[in-house]
Parts: structure tokens; C-alpha cells; sequence
């Protein structure tokens, strides 16, 4: 098993495609420390403040979440997929034959890169969040004592969407797809569900992946950043959150395993 | 040829094929195959396209389930073995690399993911010629190099058992000839190696045992020599300025022959202690009279074209 996952962290490491997510995951954040200063300031794009209330502080910390909600399940969607579409899987499973072992790896691979991508957003609200936040008038330390409020969800958040995208990857094996269904359904499908069983069945679509996720996410997401559930919307709690995204994981990867990873490679 | 290993010298060990059966949907590909490739020997996987070769070696690798049969490597399971890259090498296709990888990256993710030394990258990289490219990306290397990285792969776990599919593919002369080399160096350190190829010339110059495979069957199993001799197809080249005089009379004793050119031609079915006399007897001049035997290309001829080949030469 260690070997296996040696291997997937190097395999990975090694991908244009995580680079890739990784550089997006950067500029998305600061764009969100932007979005929070102006809209501290009251008006959005003229003025500026520091992060005062709460939800404010909690959501500045968690500025790369909303990157994060289609990176990671795209992270995971290359990590499966790119076996697929370089026909990697054959040395791949020379390698390792037992197949569930290399789905085990990949899980645990795709969790270490997601938690990476995570821990570098809060890296990015360190490196301009906080000193810009300072140079505003604003206390570093008030906004550094919502961490152990904000991180651990924004972590598992984080993990649980990228396995969501492995098990994905797993069924569709087209990477391209993937990557697509993966973001179209994250900015479009999601958000028009919600509306449409809203709208039509008063029925609040609070379990699919995105809001589950946010669910799981918390505080950091109560302010309506990048959510597709405003205010008004009934988020799942923390916990009933992260056992959708649980569900949403192991499903794809359970239906992927038996229809993808155990077929025939010829 | 640079050493491959500190091993021991006879560490070979044998493949055998039990019963093997594989349908795709309504297609036989593999029926009821059954053959054994035996360590310290290079052994050529034969058959025309389509007949089942590479689903055999996949169905061995563990990467096609079988519908009924067993293929083991020293009598397990490929997927039941505890070091699989350690015992088993496997040359599969050219192309399953990330382009955008290097090439010692490649291989020490294969080292990592079997559990051997990564130094092992270098070591490999230069038996196989690729020292100088070990850092560009194999996006950007020739066929024959890619061939080249994937017999690096296949050697990083220094393996008792070599499995090569259709491997010369891409490759130069030098590179076949290189290719052929290192085969005949690792059989002799003991280990088996099992080769399918359809270069058959090339094989012939290679192989020691060879196994003859048509329509998912096997035709045929054992030496070389054992199945060139045993084929009672053997054909004879006759060089002659009464052609027209020597078709008439074989057609009259009813043998088989092909014209070849005006002045040549094929008989077959015949020893050259039988053509003599026939030919002595109707006073025939002859300029040239050669044993053709039934080389390997002779008897993947008769495959293709359907001549009973089965009756040729028994299986072991």
C-alpha cells in the first residue's frame, strides 16, 4: 500500500493538470480578499475595510473555498482520468495488480494533493489577506483566532470534494468530460436544480455536492460567497454536510470500481 | 552487454497456460489454449494478427479475466505474486506514458511503485541506451525511444520472468539487433523470457522454443528446430531451363508446386531425396536444386492462408 501511494503522490505531483489547478487556485483566492475587503467597505469596487464582524473574519480566511469548489473535484477528476486517457492504467496495474489497491492510493493521493491545495489558500489569505487586512486598520490576531473555526471544515470540505471528483473520474474515465461535468455542474447544473426545486417543489436542494460541501465547509461560507445557497437557504448541518459529501465519494467510487477500475483492460 | 543484476544465475521461472479461454461478446478470442514456457530459453509467441496473442499475455498479466483456464507464472496468479515487478517484466505498448513526464521520473515512479531501489531509474535508463534523454519528456521521444523506456520500466524490478509484446516495434536495426542481444543475455542468466513478435525473420535468429498460435488455438509448440523439421511442407526450389517439362511431370506424379519465375520453381511436399530420383528419371536438367525446409515465415504463411497447419507439427 505504501508503495502504491508513493507512487500516486509522484504520479500526481508530475501532472501538468495539478499544476494547473494549483496556479487557478492562487489568483481565485486574492480575488476573494479583494472581494471581502470591498464588500466590508460597503461599496463593493470604491471602498474598502477591514474585516470587522464574524462572518467577515471567518469568510477572509476562507477566501480560497470558492476556487476550491470546482478545483478539488477537477483535482481528483485528473487523477483517475489521465490513467485513461495516456493508457498509464496498463503499467499502472502491472504494477500494482490488485485493483483496489491502486483506487486506494488514488483516494489517498487525491486527499494529501486537496488538503495541499487547501492549506496554500490559507497561505494565500497569510501572505495578502492578513497585511492588507493590517494595513486597513484591522487587528491580525482577531482574524487569526477564527482558524480552528474555519480550517478544519474548510480541510475536509476540501478532501471530500476531491474524492467526489475521483469517484466521478472513476465512472466517466473521459478526462475531458469530466473536467467539463465537473465544472458545468458546479456553476450551472447545481445552481439550477437548487432554483428549479425551489421554485416549483418549495423544496430546498441542500444535499447535492456544492452545498453539501458548503455545509461541511461552515461559518466560512454563511456570508453567501460563492455558495449556491444565500442566506435564506437552509444549509445542512456541519456533520449532515460531510456525510453527503461521504456519500457523494463513495458512491461514484463503489459504481466506479465495479464498472471502470475491475473491466477488462485490453 | 552491461549486467542486469547481482542475482543468482538460473532465476527463471516457467509460465504456463492452462486451459485459457476468453470470449469478447460473441468473439472467441483464446480457446482452451494450453502451453508452458520454460526458464533459460527465449521463447517466440507466433501468430497472425488477430489470433489471440496479446489477449493471452494480458489474460497472464492479470489485465483480461479469463472465462475459464489458468495462466500462472511459477504457479501462481499473476495479481497472487508478492513482488510482481520483481518477478515479472512486462513490455506491453509503447504508449502508456505521460507525455508530459521525463523520463527518470517515469521510472522512478515505477521503482516507487514497486517498491525498488529508485536508483534503479539510472541503472535501467543506461541498459537500454536513454542516459542522455533522462530528463526530457517522453512527449518529445521517437517511437523507438519510447520502446526503449518501456523495456526500462519493464527491467526496473530486475525481473526472473520478461514478458515482451511485439517489442522490435519501432525499433532501428541497431536497436533490434541491440534488442536481440539483450534477450538472448537475460535467458542466459536463466530467466524466461516470452516473446511475441511478427517479424519473423528477426525471431528466427532469436528464439529457441516457439509457440505457434491461430484463431485463439495453438498450432504449435516446442524448438525451433523441432518444428521446422517435424513440417512435412518442407518445399524445394528447383532452378531449370525445362520449367514447362518439369510442371507437366510433377503434375502427372501429382505433387503441389508453385512458378515461381521462368526458370524457377517451388515444389512442395518433397525431400530432395525424393525430387532427385523423379527428376533423374525424366531426364529433367537442372541448374540448381535448394532445400527451402519450412522456415518460420513458411509456416506463418500457412497459418494465414488457412493449409492445415494444425497437422503439421503436433503440439507438445
Amino acid at each position: 500500500m505504501k508503495n502504491a501511494v508513493r507512487s500516486e503522490l509522484l504520479k500526481m505531483r508530475t501532472m501538468p493538470g495539478v499544476w494547473v489547478c494549483f496556479g487557478l487556485a492562487f489568483p481565485l483566492t486574492a480575488l476573494l480578499i479583494w472581494a471581502v475587503f470591498a464588500s466590508a467597505g460597503g461599496e463593493p469596487g470604491h471602498t474598502y475595510l477591514y474585516v470587522h464582524t464574524l462572518n467577515q473574519k471567518r469568510v477572509l480566511l476562507g477566501a480560497g473555498y470558492v476556487g476550491i469548489t470546482f478545483l478539488a473535484p477537477v483535482l481528483g477528476v485528473i487523477c483517475i482520468t489521465s490513467e485513461y486517457r495516456h493508457k498509464t492504467i496498463t503499467s499502472t496495474l502491472l504494477l500494482t495488480p490488485r485493483r483496489a489497491l491502486v483506487l486506494d492510493a488514488k483516494i489517498i493521493a487525491t486527499a494529501w494533493w486537496c488538503a495541499l491545495m487547501a492549506i496554500l489558500s490559507l497561505v494565500t489569505v497569510a501572505a495578502i489577506g492578513l497585511p492588507w487586512n493590517a494595513a486597513l486598520g484591522g487587528v491580525t490576531s482577531h482574524v487569526t483566532d477564527q482558524l480552528g473555526a474555519v480550517v478544519p471544515g474548510l480541510l475536509a470540505a476540501t478532501i471530500l470534494l476531491g474524492l467526489f471528483g475521483l469517484g466521478f473520474g472513476t465512472l466517466v474515465k473521459n478526462q475531458v468530460a469530466g473536467i467539463l461535468v465537473v465544472i458545468g455542474g458546479t456553476f450551472i447544473l447545481e445552481p439550477l436544480l437548487v432554483a428549479l426545486a425551489r421554485g416549483i417543489f418549495h423544496y430546498d436542494l441542500n444535499w447535492l455536492p456544492s452545498a453539501a460541501a458548503e455545509a461541511l465547509a461552515g461559518a466560512l461560507a454563511r456570508g453567501g460567497i460563492g455558495g449556491n445557497h444565500d442566506a435564506t437557504s437552509h444549509l445542512l448541518t456541519w456533520w449532515q454536510g460531510g456525510l453527503a459529501m461521504i456519500g457523494w465519494g463513495v458512491i461514484p467510487l463503489t459504481l466506479g470500481y465495479f464498472t471502470t477500475v475491475r473491466r477488462d483492460v485490453t | 552487454m552491461p549486467p542486469m543484476s547481482t542475482g543468482p544465475s538460473t532465476r527463471g521461472l516457467p509460465i504456463e497456460i492452462s486451459g485459457l479461454t476468453k470470449h469478447f461478446g460473441s468473439v472467441l478470442a483464446v480457446d482452451n489454449l494450453d502451453f508452458v514456457v520454460e526458464p533459460g530459453r527465449v521463447t517466440g509467441f507466433l501468430g497472425p494478427n488477430g489470433s489471440g496473442k496479446t489477449t493471452t499475455l494480458r489474460m497472464l498479466l492479470g489485465l483480461v479475466t479469463p472465462n475459464a483456464g489458468r495462466a500462472t507464472v511459477g504457479g501462481q496468479l499473476y495479481r497472487e505474486l508478492q513482488n510482481p515487478s520483481g518477478t515479472v517484466g512486462a513490455v506491453l505498448e509503447a504508449t502508456s506514458f505521460h507525455p508530459a513526464r521525463r523520463a527518470r521520473t517515469h521510472l522512478r515512479m515505477v521503482a516507487r511503485a514497486g517498491g525498488h531501489d529508485e536508483g534503479r531509474a539510472d541503472v535501467v535508463l543506461d541498459l537500454v541506451g536513454l542516459t542522455a534523454d533522462a530528463k526530457r519528456k517522453v512527449g518529445g521521444f521517437s517511437m523507438g525511444m519510447r520502446q526503449r523506456l518501456e523495456l526500462a520500466s519493464a527491467l526496473v524490478g530486475d525481473p526472473d520472468v520478461l514478458i515482451l509484446d511485439e517489442p522490435s516495434n519501432g525499433l532501428d536495426p541497431q536497436g533490434i539487433a541491440w534488442l536481440r542481444d539483450l534477450m538472448r543475455y537475460l535467458a542466459g542468466e536463466g530467466r524466461t523470457i516470452l516473446v511475441s513478435s511478427h517479424l519473423l525473420a528477426e525471431m528466427a535468429q532469436t528464439i529457441d522454443n516457439a509457440v505457434i498460435v491461430s484463431h485463439g488455438k495453438l498450432r504449435a509448440q516446442g524448438t525451433l528446430e523441432s518444428i521446422t523439421s517435424g513440417i512435412a511442407e518442407a518445399s524445394m526450389h528447383a532452378r531449370t531451363p525445362e520449367a514447362d517439362r518439369l510442371c507437366a511431370v510433377l503434375t502427372e506424379a501429382k505433387v503441389r508446386f508453385r512458378r515461381l519465375s521462368q526458370d524457377l520453381v517451388a515444389v512442395d511436399g518433397m525431400t530432395p531425396e525424393q525430387l532427385g530420383p523423379l527428376l533423374a528419371s525424366n531426364q529433367i536438367i537442372l541448374y540448381e536444386l535448394t532445400n527451402q525446409g519450412a522456415d518460420l515465415e513458411a509456416i506463418f504463411l500457412s497459418l494465414t492462408s488457412g493449409m492445415g497447419f494444425g497437422e503439421l507439427a503436433s503440439p507438445a
